[in-house]
């Protein structure tokens, strides 16, 4: 409780401090639908170094991931997650897993027991990205657990937003529902422009780091 | 006037009381509609029993103690919320979910929607969520249909889900119903009306001027020609989460008059040459709130944020997604119901009926191979028709919002005991003590050799029918994840799982050089078939016990009487065989007691008793008391199970209830709860899906710390497996080394 109190009185002495020049930088940070995709670097469940930039000429899936969220739940029980990435590493896509909590929030994880997630939900990601101090997160101004962001070969966003329209936490809810992520990796393929480029995400927030 | 509100745990316990009071319910409804009418004004409280959780009690409140027919009244989902956890608003910001209730009302009645109060802006930083701290009412307008009478109930039902954030999240739900009499003349309950009329006055008035949007550069500008004079502190919510970004500061619009600027979401839309919300600011610091309704300047009205996205050209064509290659894991689940399916032949109650139909087989062969394959086919027929049925009765009730799974119709104490009246006649006609007539469908009557069609098809049925309560290795994956598919995916998991079923039956009708195995018809069938009979009388009387534990004694009154029924039925219409006077009179006598007995078994065959075993330290399961023993820092285990399920029985003798099992929970400090599924329990059927199962069993461990999640274990548990899983929840294993700080 006092460590709570504290937490919040140095998050809001920050916030303070930083009120107007925080949070413009948080909203126009963020990435931005045919826009160069913003770079970065982070340490992978292995604990190698990756960049954006190795995958250069791929196409890249961001996504943010809490193993404890409900709503991520809701995709990984099913399998519907598993499913989406399986077909998405048979097309060639490269899929980044990336978990933003830092230590001692909800979904905070070091590369092992990261690894024993993917082998036991049968998880497919191509690696899983480990930002504890929210850099990636900040970069593209993620705000749930799952946000999904398309990066293609040129390293242009084209897809950030919601998994797909139905944003509930209730497994029900996962029939019927259109995969955006789907239907955009579709129309890429195609050769068209992805025509819901940019979607409301809905889960649960992002833990963030406090900001340093 | 009755009132109860339940979690979905309370919901079971209120139906069987609801069944076995209803005549004492109503008795009690009227005498104090009477007391209510002879004393007007008196003031009932009419407030459900709360849902709780450890951080939100819920209740639904009425303003009216009595309604009256035709009128429009009030009611409010309250919810009380602990320190620093909120709730949402229709728009719930960067995250989170709405507050939703789904009503269950007296036909021509209306519930009108959620009238909701004006949110806060919740920061965590550099996130926003707009909701509710502290205490938030949700008030709903009800309609009592004009037709309704004085005299009745009229029932209100809410399914309300929510979801409560702190930092972490957590997905509710609660059951709250009110009974309120309908009288000449509403009566209003004082205290309960002022609560509501306070949160009503407390709603955001419509504002009496409309705002303007405009685009401001990159951003928006939110003009406010009529905000009162001294307004600060402005916030503008917005009832779409793609206009602007939540968490972004609203100054002041520069220039001409009031206004605000918003930042534009990334995920910018707008359809509508209008937008709406919620206008918050402080005046002679008083918090006030507006409904604002702004017209959008046209240039902005089918425009997305991003340069590079054509949202503003034609519609775009609706592409479907293309079902690209195999689905590994529809494959994957079509292989496990398979498996499971073949498993399922070995069950003990199953694999009697199974036999004697291979026996047939081997007595038919000699005479003609195509007879036999007919009978295969028709086996087949039988067995995938029942699992269509079954697998469309789960879809259905799914698609109703029940929370059914495999198994389900167990739950159903006259089925019961109707699959134990069916055990013990298969049982009696193994062991001889009468013959199926020709006219008499010839279930599991395998060594007749003709009128065969109809018993090889009925056998079928009977051995999916006799297969329910058993759960093989690898389908409860395979169910759980069939029922949340689309329909059509979910019929071709449970057609996989009739095919493997009905495989061996099938093969063997097919190949008789496997029939050449078995030794000659001789007196070692008849010998081999009356021995069959005991398991067949084994799994009746386990049925039977599973009708007590459902009902209690006057369940297995029941049951037996229906068995002795049966019994006597079959050997009347044995007796009164010849002669059409003796056969009319056999046949209705039979008739006559075959209807008693059914009456008999239904009336007495209520669920009852309470369910939930609490023999030892084993206590009753509900998620918030995981939650507390998991902040005690205890590690929990969890045991989905259920009376009929043999799977589970089997795991509790050979894993369960070992020694060393008892004495590793001991040592680690384990909690071992219980969820008995032996009746419908909604709450466990949810608890069950949120693990992508459709049935029992299911074992969870929790680790002691706050919202550690669970791990699964298998379906198929040895001590070993339990005690290792035991460590890792207690945290003695150094894989899992608590991350908490």
């Amino acid at each position: 409780m006092e460590s709570l109190t504290r937490r919040s009185f140095i998050a809001g002495l920050a916030l303070a401090g930083l009120s107007c020049a925080a949070v413009p930088a948080f909203a126009e940070g963020a990435a931005r639908i045919g826009q160069p995709a913003p770079a970065f670097q982070a340490v992978d469940a292995e604990g190698r170094t990756r960049s954006l930039s190795e995958f250069a000429g791929r196409t890249v899936v961001l996504e943010w991931t809490n193993h404890e969220c409900p709503y991520v739940r809701k995709h990984y029980n099913s399998a519907t997650m598993q499913t989406l990435q399986k077909d998405m590493a048979k097309d060639g896509i490269v899929w980044l897993s990336v978990i933003s909590s830092p230590p001692g929030e909800q979904g905070y994880v070091e590369g092992p027991k990261a690894r024993e997630l993917t082998a036991q939900r049968d998880a497919a990601p191509a690696d899983i990205l480990l930002d504890p101090d929210s850099k990636v997160a900040r970069a593209y101004g993620a705000q749930t657990t799952p946000h999904m962001y398309i990066i293609d070969p040129r390293g242009t966003l084209a897809y950030m937003g919601a998994i797909d329209d139905k944003p509930s936490s209730n497994p029900a809810s996962l029939v019927g529902a259109k995969s955006y992520v789907r239907q955009a990796i579709a129309e890429m393929k195609a050769g068209k422009p992805v025509s819901q480029a940019s979607t409301k995400s809905y889960g649960c927030a992002v833990k963030y780091a406090p900001a340093s | 006037m009755i009132r109860h509100a339940s979690g979905t745990m309370m919901r079971q316990r209120d139906r069987r009381e609801g069944r076995k009071g209803g005549a004492a319910r109503r008795l009690l409804g009227g005498a104090l509609l009477a007391l209510g009418l002879a004393l007007p004004g008196v003031a009932l409280a009419a407030e459900s029993a709360p849902v709780t959780s450890p951080r939100v009690t819920a209740t639904l409140l009425s303003g009216r103690d009595t309604v009256a027919p035709g009128e429009r009244f009030h009611v409010a989902l309250v919810q009380k919320l602990a320190p620093h956890w909120h709730t949402y608003w229709l728009n719930p910001g960067d995250s989170g979910e709405p507050t939703q209730i789904h009503w269950t009302l007296p036909e021509g009645a209306k519930a009108g929607g959620i009238a909701w109060p004006a949110p806060r802006a919740i920061r965590v930083d550099p996130l926003v969520n707009f909701g509710f701290e502290g205490q938030v009412l949700l008030p709903v307008e009800i309609t009592v249909p004009a037709e309704a009478r004085p005299g009745e109930t009229f029932s209100l039902k809410a399914e309300a889900t929510w979801l409560v954030c702190e930092k972490i999240c957590i997905p509710e739900d609660g059951s709250f119903t009110l009974d309120l009499p309908v009288g000449q003349a509403g009566v209003t309950d004082e205290t309960a009306q002022q609560r509501i009329d306070a949160a009503l006055a407390a709603l955001p008035q419509p504002a009496d001027f409309r705002g303007r949007l405009a685009a401001d550069g990159d951003r928006l500008a939110l003009a406010l020609p009529g905000l009162p004079a001294g307004a600060s502190d402005l916030r503008f919510f917005p009832v779409s989460d793609t206009l602007i970004e939540h968490a972004a500061d609203q100054p002041a619009k520069p220039g001409d008059g009031p206004g605000v600027i918003l930042t534009r979401s990334s995920a910018f839309k707008l359809d509508q040459p209008e937008i709406s919300g919620v206008l918050t600011f402080s005046q002679g610091g008083e918090a006030r709130a507006l409904t604002l309704v702004a017209d959008a300047d046209p240039a902005l009205v089918g425009k997305a944020a991003e340069a590079g996205a054509p949202a503003s050209a034609p519609p775009a064509v609706r592409i479907p997604v293309p079902a690209e290659g195999a689905d590994l894991s529809w494959l994957a689940a079509l292989a496990f119901a398979f498996a499971g399916g073949l498993i399922l032949n070995l069950m003990p109650c199953v694999l009697p009926v199974l036999f004697i139909k291979a026996l047939g087989f081997a007595q038919t062969a000699h005479r003609s191979r195509a007879e036999t394959r007919e009978q295969g086919l028709l086996f087949l027929c039988g067995v995938l028709l029942t699992f269509l049925l079954l697998a469309g009765a789960v879809i259905a009730l799914g698609a109703l919002g029940s929370s059914v799974g495999w198994g389900f119709q167990l739950q159903s104490p006259p089925l019961v005991i109707a699959l134990a009246v069916v055990m013990v006649l298969i049982g009696l006609n193994l062991i001889g003590a009468f013959e199926i007539g020709g006219a008499v469908v010839g279930v599991g009557d395998g060594l007749a050799s003709r009128g065969g069609r109809l018993g090889a098809f009925m056998t079928g049925v009977l051995a999916v029918v006799v297969a329910t309560p058993c759960t093989a290795p690898f389908m409860g994956a395979a169910m759980g994840y069939a029922v949340t598919q689309p329909p059509a995916v979910a019929l071709s998991v449970f057609m996989a799982l009739a095919l493997g079923f009905a495989l061996p039956v099938v093969a063997l009708s097919f190949a008789p050089g496997l029939l050449r195995l078995l030794p000659k018809p001789g007196r070692w069938m008849l010998v081999l078939k009356q021995a069959f009979a005991f398991p067949m009388f084994a799994t009746a009387i386990w049925l039977i016990w599973v009708a007590s534990v459902q009902t209690g004694p006057q369940g297995v009154l029941a049951a037996l009487a229906a068995v002795l029924a049966a019994g006597f039925v079959v050997w009347l219409v044995g007796v009164t065989r010849g002669g059409l006077a003796r056969r009319a009179f056999g046949t209705v006598l039979a008739a006559l007691v075959a209807l008693g007995a059914g009456w008999f078994t239904i009336e007495n065959a209520v669920p009852g008793a309470d369910t939930q075993a609490r023999a030892g330290d084993v206590q009753a399961w509900s998620p918030e008391r995981v939650a507390a023993l998991q902040a005690e820092g205890k590690p929990v285990f969890v045991n989905f199970t259920a009376a009929w399920c043999i799977t589970c029985l089997a795991n509790e003798r050979v894993a369960l209830s070992r020694q060393e099992v008892k004495e590793a929970f001991a040592e680690l400090g384990v909690s071992y709860l219980k969820a008995d599924w032996t009746n419908r329990d909604q709450r466990i059927a949810r608890a069950l899906a949120e693990q992508g199962r459709a049935g029992v069993p299911l074992y969870l461990f929790y680790p002691g710390r706050r919202d550690g999640q669970a791990e699964i274990l298998p379906q198929l548990l040895t001590p070993d497996m339990v005690i290792a899983a035991a460590r890792r929840a207690a945290g003695r294993d150094a894989k899992t080394a608590a991350n908490a700080p």
